[in-house]
């Protein structure tokens, strides 16, 4: 690209522009006209004349100086419409796209412009496209944890730019994965564009392009990822040391339920600096201060944990109170020094165990911790068609279910459990297995099976499952998963593949699995009533993250609610068929509540956190690991295209101003 | 009652108060002229009149008429007793007629013709020949030749009847005036002296007649002071030739400069020839003029 800029206007508009300075010129010899004067003689005046035209050039030029200088202010607002500015390097490749972090750490102000880094990286952008040529093209794609494609490819640099300035500050996560795909579209165009063909076919011609990407750094791993055509360069943004920034990675409250009334606050502050801090930490319950620690020390690179009692609140809770953490010492990362969670009045859940045999069950269903968990109560499958389990289904009167070997002819309007059977919407698929079933995996890390010991089990025959798009498996043996846990709208379905007890032909029981002797049984039903019973609120109300979509039930219910964000605006939601509501708009942090319409009264709260450690981390990133390439970051800034126009443009206005002096004082000629 | 005409009357050219002070002027050569009659003034020259000079030695030859009998009586000597001679005084008076004198408030013409009929009427009070001659080069009617207080009144007529209309070089008019008037006197030129081809040939014309020579250089305030602002086209009334000017304080400080330029340099050319030069605005009154300004240049007393 040259000094000057011809694309910033089209061509026509040069035109117009070229023919201006001859207009004026013939306009103000048109204009001119002297008034004729008769005088006695010019006698004197020729002589007078005669001797100023001692250098007649100059002369002429003088006597027409009004003309010059408008015909000076034109050529010079022209230039400035070349847009003339100069830069030393050239961007080489002519397809890019940039890819820039709209992830919360982005909103870390930590430059020494004082400029977020979202604001750093956007400002480097549009420095990027100005150094484009005419006829360069470029996509924008902005990435949190999701990405948005604000640009396709184009060559109109006033639009790239404009998207630019879109590009709006998020409170998500990072997650790069999704962008690197959207950008790869072009560069490598999908191997073949039917899903179902087997054939692996080319479908266009790869196009190269450099993928310019402007992030903080702190996004999460792209395990696959091929760049094929495309030549990334990674420009991280943000302080060369990390900034001190403590934020408040983790916040939770205990179990009601489990530690006799006690309730208290678990809150871990992680330090992304290199030096120690210490900060004030304040609790707010229902917005009123209710405990503050002073100097709480956090290590650099390190974290620290913070309790609260709350137990003064026990037995007063009669509705949900929302409690705020705040990091009362201001840093660089403002988003991460607040977190929220909700403190919901104990409730028991109601459970309903229908089955045929249920000793194990009652056995595990019965003990004391149980009974602080849920109300159980207890049916033979032929309740299953009784108009009382019909009309309690759907209301929503239970929140657990569990169908012990039978199943009912609809899905309940409630989380359940399938022993030894599938549910009958259809969506399940089980193989039958008779021989021994040796249990090999278990995914301890979902709340249904921690604690739960399942490797000493010994499992005779069980059925494998298969579950509908989503499903979880939570227990597998050798030949595929014996216990699966799959979404049904606003519930969870758990289908188990091998009973407690099995029946052969004549109707004999025989024990199935010796699972019900194990310590490993009643805690997981226990962990069934937490996790299904609808105990587990307390844990999800504050498991939720800006961005993700809010799936949630009200308490009773309710055609139709209204739920108000953080920052004060109110949707109204229609409920769907199973009585649940989904919210997409939770791009703040914050207490959501949840109201029924047209009333006062607070049905529910919800609580969104980012509580993510990555992004409380601000430190920098100087190398960006993407599927098996590792891109170094280029620290060194471009050197920026410098401007000269507005420098042309005010020199323009001076002329005139001197032209207007000169023609109202006539200081010269 | 038939429409009454606008005369021009005398009182515009001569109003009473100023008639009542030239009556006690005078106009003065500094040559000794023979006038052709006997007028009203002492001559430098001896000759014949009741008013004794002098005497002088008789030589042969000389009208024994003149010789003082009674002084041969006593001193036996012949003496020529010698008289002043009472004579008149031819007075011209030439009036730049040209397009450019008609300029100016009142116009540089109508001061002229105030002048020519203020100096006429001081030199027919006292009997001098007055011929007021216009300087055109149109072969006008011969200018009437004026004397005795009695034609005043023509005098005064022939002056308003004369208008602006030749555009003849200066030079040609004073060399037709040479041509056609012989005798000596007093010329009194008045004009504004803006001739392209130049003044100077004129003067010498009149320098080599060997006449008593005024120049009395007309200006009016416009050409003084010129008010003028713009880009403008300046025609020249007289050849409508044009000059264009864009006016600054630059331009017009150059423009006095030139005209103080332009006068010196006739008050020397004057000056150097024995002419008496006077520059007049035509703001200023002919009466000042007269009573002041010439009677100190000594061509009225």
């Amino acid at each position: 690209m040259s000094f000057f800029d011809l694309s910033t206007i089209p061509w026509y508009q040069w035109l117009i522009l070229g023919v201006v300075p001859p207009l004026i010129f013939l306009l103000y010899f048109l204009k001119l006209r002297r008034v004729p004067l008769q005088v006695p003689s010019t006698f004197l005046w020729a002589r007078t004349i005669e001797d100023m035209h001692v250098n007649s050039i100059w002369q002429r030029l003088r006597s027409n100086l009004l003309l010059m200088l408008q015909i000076l202010a034109v050529l010079l607002l022209a230039l400035s419409c070349l847009r003339p500015g100069c830069r030393s390097e050239k961007l080489a490749g002519d397809r890019f796209i940039f890819v820039i972090d709209q992830s919360a750490s982005m909103s870390a102000e930590d430059l020494p412009s004082g400029k977020s880094r979202l604001e750093e990286a956007k400002s480097l952008v549009k420095e990027t496209i100005d150094r484009m040529s005419g006829n360069d093209v470029a996509m924008l794609i902005s990435f949190s944890d999701r990405a948005i494609v604000q640009q396709s490819y184009t060559t109109n640099r006033t639009l790239l730019k404009r998207k630019v300035d879109l590009i709006q500050q998020t409170e998500r996560s990072s997650d790069i994965s999704e962008a690197l795909t959207a950008a790869s579209g072009l560069a490598n165009p999908g191997r073949t564009s039917d899903r179902e063909s087997q054939i692996d076919m080319q479908v266009a011609e790869g196009r190269e392009a450099v993928l310019q990407i402007y992030s903080d750094g702190g996004v999460k791993e792209v395990p696959r990822f091929s760049f094929g055509k495309l030549t990334a360069e990674y420009f991280p943004i943000g302080a060369f040391d990390p900034p001190a920034n403590v934020g408040v990675t983790a916040f939770s409250l205990n179990d009601q339920l489990q530690s006799d009334g006690q309730i208290e606050v678990f809150t871990r502050l992680q330090n992304s600096g290199l030096d120690d801090t210490t900060v004030d930490v304040s609790l707010y319950v229902d917005d009123q201060l209710f405990d503050a620690r002073a100097d709480v020390d956090v290590p650099g690179l390190g974290s620290a944990g913070v309790n609260f009692d709350l137990s003064g609140l026990s037995g007063r809770i009669e509705q949900s109170i929302p409690i705020r953490l705040q990091i009362d010492s201001p840093d660089l990362y403002a988003q991460d020094n607040q977190a929220h969670c909700v403190l919901n009045p104990p409730r028991l859940s109601n459970v309903l165990i229908v089955s045929e045999q249920e000793k194990y069950l009652r056995l595990a269903a019965e003990t004391d911790r149980a009974g602080k968990l849920a109300q159980v109560r207890f049916e033979s499958p032929a309740f299953l068609n009784d108009s009382e389990y019909e009309r309690q289904t759907t209301l929503g009167f239970f929140d657990l279910i569990i169908y012990d070997q039978c199943r009912p002819e609809a899905m309940p309007a409630c989380n359940s459990v399938f022993w030894g059977v599938v549910p009958p919407d259809g969506n399940w698929k089980s193989v039958k297995r008779t021989e021994v079933t040796p249990v090999v995996d278990v995914n301890n890390a979902h709340p249904l099976m921690q604690a739960v010991q399942m490797t000493t089990v010994n499992v005779l025959a069980s059925n494998l499952i298969e579950g509908p798009v989503g499903s979880v498996s939570l227990v597998d043996s050798i030949d595929g998963s014996v216990m699966m846990l799959a979404p049904r709208g606003g519930f969870l379905d758990l289908v188990i593949g091998f009973p407690l007890v099995e029946y052969d032909e004549s109707g004999e029981a025989s024990v199935n699995t010796d699972w019900p002797r194990k310590l490993g049984f009643p805690i997981f039903m226990q962990n069934l009533f937490v996790s299904l019973g609808g105990q587990s609120q307390f844990a999800q109300s504050f498991n939720r993250k800006p961005g993700q979509l809010l799936n949630f039930r009200s308490r009773l219910p309710y055609p139709e609610v209204d739920i108000a964000s953080p920052d004060g605006k109110t949707e109204t939601l229609q409920a769907r068929a199973d009585n649940s509501f989904v919210f997409s708009k939770t791009e703040k942090s914050g207490i959501y509540e949840v109201r029924p319409a047209d009333s006062k009264e607070i049905d529910q709260l919800i609580a969104v956190n980012l509580l993510d450690r990555r992004e409380s981390d601000l430190s920098v990133t100087e190398k960006m690991e993407l599927g098996f390439v590792e891109i170094e970051g280029t620290r060194t800034r471009i050197p920026a295209r410098r401007e000269f126009w507005p420098w042309i443009v005010l020199l323009a206005i001076i002329v005139l101003m001197i032209e207007w002096l000169i023609y109202n004082r006539r200081i010269l000629i | 009652m038939p429409e009454t005409v606008k005369t021009p009357s005398s009182n515009e050219l001569l109003p009473p108060a100023l008639l009542a002070k030239l009556e006690r002027m005078e106009l003065v050569s500094r040559k000794i002229f023979r006038g052709r009659m006997k007028g009203e003034r002492r001559s430098m020259r001896k000759g014949q009149s009741v008013e004794f000079a002098d005497f002088r030695n008789y030589v042969p030859g000389d009208d024994l008429r003149f010789v003082d009998w009674n002084l041969y009586a006593r001193l036996d000597k012949l003496f020529l007793k010698l008289f002043l001679e009472e004579e008149d005084l031819h007075f011209y008076t030439l009036i730049d007629v040209s397009d450019s004198m008609d300029f100016g408030t009142p116009t540089k013409l109508q001061y002229a013709k105030q002048l020519a009929a203020a100096l006429g009427y001081i030199g027919l009070c006292r009997s001098d020949r007055i011929k007021i001659e216009p300087l055109d080069a149109v072969a006008a009617p011969a200018a009437p030749v004026l004397r005795g207080r009695g034609q005043v009144w023509r005098m005064v007529e022939y002056l308003n009847q004369l208008e602006s209309s030749s555009n003849a070089p200066l030079v040609d008019s004073v060399k037709g005036f040479c041509s056609q008037n012989t005798g000596k006197g007093v010329v009194v030129l008045i004009s504004d002296l803006m001739d392209k081809a130049g003044y100077e040939a004129a003067l010498k014309y009149l320098v080599a007649r060997n006449l008593d020579i005024y120049v009395i250089h007309v200006l009016s305030q416009e050409e003084i002071d010129p008010d003028v602002s713009g880009d403008l086209k300046l025609v020249d009334c007289e050849d409508n030739d044009f000059t264009e000017i864009s006016v600054s304080q630059r331009l017009l400080d150059r423009y006095r400069k030139n005209l103080a330029a332009f006068i010196e340099q006739a008050r020397d050319f004057c000056a150097r020839r024995g002419i008496v030069y006077t520059m007049t605005s035509t703001e200023r009154s002919v009466d000042r003029l007269v009573s002041r300004y010439l009677r100190q240049r000594g061509l009225v007393r």
